[in-house]
């Protein structure tokens, strides 16, 4: 199978990023380095090339019906120029991906999956659509996304496009839309808009002071947050309710899973949790987290935090918050307790 | 370009190794492996006195992003580790050679079966 590639992946390799395969995309992981990279974006502006997100538009009369009976969010609370994070779920319950949901007009909308999700996304969409007046399109070759992110984002989304941007709404100038939207916890934006003209976006922002950022640090700045990854905090196993986002869900609505969310809601279910190490040692994905001595879980995410400079995790667990537990790590048994997120 | 000390010895695993006066093995990673790994932000090194064998796991060199095992250049039993990098491990990435040192090795037998820098080089290039 060959790699896709963005239009920037001549820029990364001269720019000096390490290349990895991230979902069929040869994307860097890292330029000048995890840890400053990081930083960069906790203290002043960061760029990521995440062209190899996916844009699916639907339009038509009927796109508010469809979009709320398809994800865990009434639409019908959107305004024009509104964005909104919620969940797709299947019968089930379980999430088979997160989304950004963008209300360009009253009946046309975009979503923004995940990479590897993309065209699962289109093919659900699609197979739910017959009894709705909607035409979907999935646009994600045709489209760029850049994140500009950290303090001093707003400050160069003003000079580069004469913008500004509120949080979770969106402009339009012309064809490229400007979210204020990110994955870092941090002030800034996404810029989405036509392939050919990312280069042009990239170029001016990074001379204007934007450090280009891998994701390698794009991990490391949303899991200090507790935001979920896509294929590893949820894998399509896990509904909404697991993960603690039941705050993306709109009961006041009917959708898919909702009846499945609802008969768990009266049980007793696992819920992801953050641990935070208080021993030295770096804790990683797949990691056993151990409780009184057994076994009880395994991390689905955990790096070393560069802002706290501690072992951070997140883990499916039957346990209350400050709880101690250890986590395994190369036989060894590291400290932790269950702590509320976000760690930063 | 990655520098290759000549007065080194090295391992197809990218460990150094040097002879000291008093005959022990002073071991590292070489600034090929610092490089590749990237900030290194975590060292997790073996105790005083603990024996290994030549390609035993001995220690391991933690970023951000991957853990990397230190195999054993030579065997032996660990007669001292450099508790520097407990608090600043940043130094195998700022001087692999010197500050950055991991461990010294009382050796059992004879260093041999290494690479010379060229030999190193060539596998590195």
């Amino acid at each position: 199978m060959s790699l896709n590639q963005t239009p920037l992946f001549g820029h990364h390799e001269t720019h000096g990023a390490k290349i990895v395969d991230f979902a069929g995309w040869e994307m860097p992981i890292q330029y000048s380095g995890i840890l400053s990279e990081h930083k960069s974006v906790r203290k002043n502006v960061g760029i990521f090339d995440v062209s190899h997100m996916g844009q699916i538009f639907v339009e038509g009369k009927d796109t508010v019906a469809f979009l709320s009976y398809v994800t865990t969010w009434d639409m019908k609370r959107q305004k024009e120029g509104d964005c909104r994070y919620c969940h797709i779920l299947n019968n089930d319950g379980t999430i088979i991906d997160d989304t950004i949901v963008y209300t360009l007009s009253d009946e046309k909308y975009m979503l923004v999956p995940n990479a590897s999700t993309t065209n699962k996304i289109y093919d659900w969409l699609l197979s739910h659509a017959n009894d709705f007046d909607v035409s979907i399109d999935n646009l994600s070759k045709d489209y760029f996304c850049l994140a500009l992110q950290g303090p001093q984002a707003p400050r160069l989304l003003g000079q580069h496009l004469n913008t500004t941007v509120g949080s979770f709404q969106l402009v339009k100038l012309g064809e490229t839309v400007v979210s204020g939207t990110g994955y870092t916890g941090e002030k800034g934006c996404e810029i989405i808009g036509p392939i050919d003209e990312v280069v042009g976006h990239w170029e001016a922002l990074v001379e204007m002071g934007a450090e280009p950022i891998g994701l390698g640090a794009r991990d490391t700045l949303r899991l200090e947050k507790g935001y979920l990854l896509s294929g590893q905090d949820f894998t399509g196993t896990q509904t909404t309710l697991e993960t603690g986002y039941s705050w993306v869900i709109d009961w006041n609505h009917e959708f898919i899973g909702k009846n499945a969310l609802l008969k768990m809601r009266e049980s007793n279910y696992l819920k992801l949790r953050g641990i935070l190490i208080e021993d030295r040692g770096i804790i990683r994905p797949g990691n056993s987290v151990f409780y009184k001595g057994e076994k009880i879980s395994s991390l689905t995410s955990g790096t070393l935090s560069p802002s706290i400079r501690k072992g951070i995790g997140l883990a499916y667990l039957d346990l209350d918050f400050e709880e101690l537990v250890t986590v395994e790590v190369r036989g060894n048994h590291l400290n932790g307790r269950v702590v509320r997120m976000p760690f930063l | 370009m990655s520098e290759v000390p000549d007065n080194l010895s090295y391992t197809k695993e990218h460990e150094w190794a040097s002879l000291q006066d008093d005959g022990n093995v002073k071991v590292g990673i070489t600034d090929h492996a610092q490089d590749a790994l990237s900030d290194v932000v975590f060292v997790e090194l073996p105790d005083i006195g603990s024996e290994f064998s030549k390609g035993d796991s001995m220690a391991v060199a933690e970023s951000v992003k991957a853990a990397s095992d230190i195999y054993a250049p030579v065997s032996g039993k660990i007669s001292s580790v450099n508790t520097k990098l407990e608090e600043s491990p940043e130094l195998i990435n700022e001087s692999p050679y010197d500050f950055g040192w991991m461990v010294v090795i009382e050796p059992t037998g004879k260093l041999e079966g290494l690479l010379d820098s060229n030999s190193y080089r060539e596998i590195i290039d």
